[in-house]
Formats: C-alpha cells, sequence, structure tokens
C-alpha cells in the first residue's frame, strides 16, 4: 500500500469517463477548440496587417503598427485577461455591457485578450516574412503597374506567408496553450474541466495526465497539418526543406 | 567518508528511535519533529476565517485554532516547532496535503464524505450553510430565485457542486478565487456569488461599504468546517482532536470566537444555542 514516497496513491483511471466528467472533458475540449479557432483567426488578420504596416515607408504607419505590437506583446497574458474581463467592458455603455454579459462575456474577453495579444506576436513573425523578400520584389510590383496595397496583397504577403509557416506554427501552438489561463476568468475550458474532475474526485494525476495527453494530441494535429500546408505551398527554388543543401 | 556513513547511521537510530518512543508510526508526527516545522495551509482571502489583515498579517479565526494546535504539538513533541503557513485555495488544498507541502489544512474546509476518501478531517469546528451574496435590492432573495440567472461561485467548493448538481437551472460562472468572484459579482457580471453564509458575511463586512450588500436566503446546504489532515494517521489525527476538545472545554475555543464573531468583532455572528451544544457534544470524557 505505500509505495515508495510513503505515500499511498491508488490510480482510477476511470475518473476520465463517468459521467458527469466525460461531458465536462468533452465540453471543455469544445470551448478550448473554439476559443483557439476564433482568437487564431482574429490574430492572423491582426498580424498579417500590423506586420505589413511594419514594413511600410510611410513613418506614421510604421509608428501606429510599432505601438500596438509594442504595447500588446509587452504585458502577460494573464495581465490582459484580467483586463478585457474586469477592466474593458465597464467603460463601456451599460446597454451593450448587459447584452455581452449575457451572451458570453467571459469567452469572448478571453477571445478579445488572446488575439490581440497574439496578433501582435504573429505581426513580428510575418514582418520578419516580408522583411526576408528582396526589396527588388517590391519595384517590380510597382512597376508592372500594381498600387502598394496590391503588390503586398498579391506578391509580398503570400510569399512572406509561405517563409514565416515554422515560426507561425509555434506561434499558433503557443496561442492554443495559452487558452488555458482563460479559466482564470471563468471560461470552462479543458484545463477548467480537468482542474473540476480534479477538485471532485481528488484524482490529481489522472486529470492532469489528461489534460496534458489531450493537449500534446492537439498540437502534433497542428503541427502535422502546418508542415503539410509547408509542402504543399512551398515556392520552388525559393524555399526548399530537407532536401540538403544547394550548389 | 567511513565515519560520515557512522554518522548517518547513528544519526537514523536515533531518529528511528525517537520515531518510536514520540511518533508511535505517525509519520506527520515524524516529519513535524524531524524538520522542526509544521506547514499550514492557510488562505489570504478568506475572512474572518483564514486572511491577510489591514496590517498585511496572516489572521483569521481558524488560523487562531491552528495555534491551538501549534501548541499541542509543541507539548506533546517536547521541542519548540516553528510555524509556517501556505496559501492554499479551494482546488490545490488536496494535492498539498498529499505531496506533504503542508501538514495541516485550517482554513474554510468543508467535511464531506468525498473529501474523506482522500483526506481525513478533525472535529468539526464550525457550522454554515450555503447563501447567497447580492447587491441591496436585488430581486435575488434566495436559492429559489436563481433559475436563469448568472452565480458566481468558487472552483473546488462545496457550494459550486450543490449548485450544479441541485439547481442546474442557474448559469454558473465559476472563478479560481473568492476576489475574482466578488470583483464579478460587484461590476454586475453575476446576478450573485454563492458561498458558504458566515464567510459572505466576512465578505460583506470587508467590502468597504456593507450597506451596499445583502447575505439572502435558507442554507441550502451544511457545510460543517473541519481541520484536514492526511489519510491514516490516526496519532496525528488524536493530537489535533484532543487541541479542539482541550479548547472547547476549557472556554479557550469560546473566547476565540468572541474575538472573530463576537458583538464588537467586524463580522457578529452570535452562536445558536444549538451550535454551541453541537460543538460541546463532540467533547468525549477524558
Amino acid at each position: 500500500m505505500f509505495g515508495l514516497f510513503g505515500l499511498s496513491y491508488e490510480f482510477r483511471w476511470s475518473v476520465l469517463w463517468v459521467e458527469p466528467h466525460l461531458t465536462w472533458l468533452l465540453n471543455g475540449l469544445s470551448t478550448t477548440l473554439r476559443l483557439a479557432a476564433i482568437s487564431w483567426v482574429i490574430a492572423v488578420l491582426l498580424g498579417i496587417i500590423f506586420g505589413a504596416m511594419r514594413t511600410a515607408s510611410f513613418r506614421p504607419v510604421r509608428a501606429i503598427a510599432t505601438v500596438y505590437v509594442e504595447f500588446f506583446r509587452n504585458v502577460p497574458l494573464l495581465v490582459w485577461l484580467f483586463f478585457w474581463y474586469f477592466g474593458a467592458p465597464e467603460v463601456f455603455p451599460e446597454v451593450i455591457k448587459q447584452w455581452f454579459i449575457h451572451h458570453g462575456i467571459e469567452f469572448w474577453s478571453g477571445v478579445a485578450a488572446i488575439s490581440i495579444y497574439h496578433g501582435a506576436r504573429l505581426s513580428e513573425v510575418i514582418r520578419s516574412g516580408i522583411q526576408a523578400i528582396p526589396k527588388t520584389q517590391l519595384e517590380a510590383g510597382l512597376s508592372t503597374g500594381l498600387s502598394l496595397i496590391e503588390t503586398y496583397r498579391l506578391i509580398l504577403i503570400p510569399v512572406a506567408l509561405r517563409l514565416i509557416v515554422p515560426p507561425a506554427t509555434n506561434e499558433s501552438l503557443n496561442l492554443l496553450k495559452n487558452t488555458s489561463l482563460a479559466m482564470t476568468i471563468g471560461v470552462a475550458e479543458l484545463t477548467f474541466a480537468t482542474r473540476q474532475i480534479e477538485t471532485y474526485t481528488a484524482k490529481a494525476v489522472e486529470a492532469l495526465t489528461a489534460a496534458a495527453l489531450i493537449y500534446l494530441v492537439l498540437c502534433l494535429t497542428i503541427s502535422t497539418i502546418m508542415n503539410k500546408i509547408e509542402k504543399k505551398y512551398a515556392i520552388p527554388g525559393l524555399i526548399v526543406r530537407g532536401t540538403g543543401a544547394e550548389h | 567518508m567511513k565515519r560520515f556513513g557512522q554518522i548517518l547511521l547513528i544519526g537514523l537510530l536515533v531518529v528511528g528511535i525517537s520515531g518510536v518512543a514520540f511518533g508511535q508510526g505517525s509519520p506527520t508526527l515524524d516529519k513535524i519533529k524531524n524538520s522542526g516545522v509544521f506547514t499550514l495551509g492557510v488562505r489570504n482571502g478568506s475572512p474572518p476565517f483564514s486572511f491577510i489583515n489591514k496590517q498585511n498579517e496572516r489572521a483569521g479565526f481558524s488560523n487562531d485554532l491552528a495555534e491551538l494546535v501549534h501548541k499541542a504539538i509543541e507539548k506533546k513533541l517536547g521541542k519548540s516547532i516553528k510555524l509556517e503557513m501556505k496559501e492554499t485555495s479551494p482546488s490545490t488544498r488536496i494535492p498539498l496535503l498529499t505531496s506533504q507541502a503542508v501538514d495541516l489544512i485550517t482554513e474554510t474546509m468543508t467535511d464531506t464524505r468525498a473529501r474523506r476518501e482522500s483526506v481525513d478531517f478533525s472535529l468539526t469546528f464550525f457550522a454554515t450553510g450555503a447563501q447567497f451574496i447580492v447587491k441591496k435590492g436585488s430581486p435575488i432573495k434566495g436559492s429559489q430565485d436563481i433559475a436563469g440567472k448568472r452565480i458566481g461561485t468558487q472552483q473546488g467548493s462545496t457550494n459550486e457542486r450543490v449548485l450544479r448538481e441541485k439547481y442546474s437551472k442557474a448559469e454558473l460562472v465559476t472563478f479560481p478565487d473568492q476576489a475574482a468572484a466578488f470583483m464579478a459579482l460587484q461590476q454586475g457580471k453575476v446576478d450573485a456569488y454563492c458561498n458558504d453564509g458566515i464567510q459572505l458575511w466576512g465578505l460583506k463586512y470587508k467590502s468597504g461599504n456593507p450597506d451596499q450588500w445583502e447575505v439572502v436566503g435558507d442554507y441550502i446546504s451544511y457545510e460543517p468546517y473541519g481541520m484536514a489532515m492526511r489519510k491514516n494517521d490516526s496519532d496525528f489525527r488524536g493530537v489535533v482532536n484532543a487541541a479542539l476538545m482541550e479548547a472547547m472545554e476549557g472556554g479557550e475555543y469560546f473566547k476565540v470566537y468572541e474575538k472573530w464573531f463576537g458583538p464588537k468583532s467586524d463580522v457578529p455572528y452570535p452562536m445558536t444555542p444549538d451550535v454551541k451544544a453541537f460543538l460541546l457534544y463532540q467533547v468525549v470524557p477524558k
């Protein structure tokens, strides 16, 4: 009965699939996926817009983007979550605040915090991608009669997005894992669900192992998909991976 | 090296013998004796049981009772023991206890049959029940009014469990700690916050403007507070229970009660004759 550390611990893995625990886990997983997916889409859009603005030659545009990036990436995400839940809704008119309160304010505050924070981080990744493209491409685009916006939209950003798949994958995985912080503002996501099982059953090892494994599977799935995307959209001659050095 | 080995061996023997003499196989008493430290699991935001007061010191009713247990342990072990306090929360306290990070949880932990599967409890040292705290004038007057309302709870608490199981029509918003839940109530993000009645009284008085808040409703649960310790350590449990019984019998318990819940305290909460009789009936003869 007494184990190596003089502690007795009886494993009871069934706590993970007896009801209502299984429902909590599945609901938590679904909330995590929704939170991550919506936040990711917004973060990518913000990242592209502000990442492109960071490379603009017009100084005020660059300045706005710099302020956004430095302001949002340099404050811990946990602080942003509290800000978007306890702080920001207070400045809205009462009607709007009430509407949000009755339409999942916890969830949307979480989306705001995570997407804006990760948008700032992603825009740095995208900026580095755009800056890795030779300046002649911009000039060539402009000289063919495209406008500046069109050059970005049709040439620079599509190429940049291909270049940055590995670091962007990294950021996406961080985003997914960071959704677990949303439990601090009452979002019942996956980590919340496993903590819930833990507090009802006192089976900490089982509950936390379940959380760890589910996050691992989710992250591995995402990196596999991103890998496929990278291979599929690679531009021959520009991005070559895994084929050895070229001479 | 050889010498070091001998010293180590003698040391182990001494520890072993004293363990037999004093602990009689109590792992917790042995641990306290060997380390010279008694570690309590406390809270920083559960007034008046366990909290950080205006002087920025840990204080509270449960902490004072734990002090009595501390003295009893020193007496039992015949040496002075350092008292250390560690912050816990409803969701961390059982893991902290089983991992030996703390030796005794003394805050506002409800003794339940489910929890008795993982930890052992002392005698009941306080009894209360779950109620709701609302803004003055709120339409919520008790559990009959909470269907469809947003009710704040604390994750891992017994109240949360009662609401989830018996009042499934209420929309629960669960926070990791009391401070976040009460902040959400203050900002109108939840319509009521559910916790043990006495804690809500504590919260009301600590809020700065007590008149603005109301504690409403009949008890929707029975919440007997006990001190929690690692399972299957009956000698340690005996020391804790004897300390509580002596305090109840000798009147020291009621002095501590008066200090925290008496008419002059921040949270006046007179003890009903029922509760007093219940507490005293737990005291078995010497």
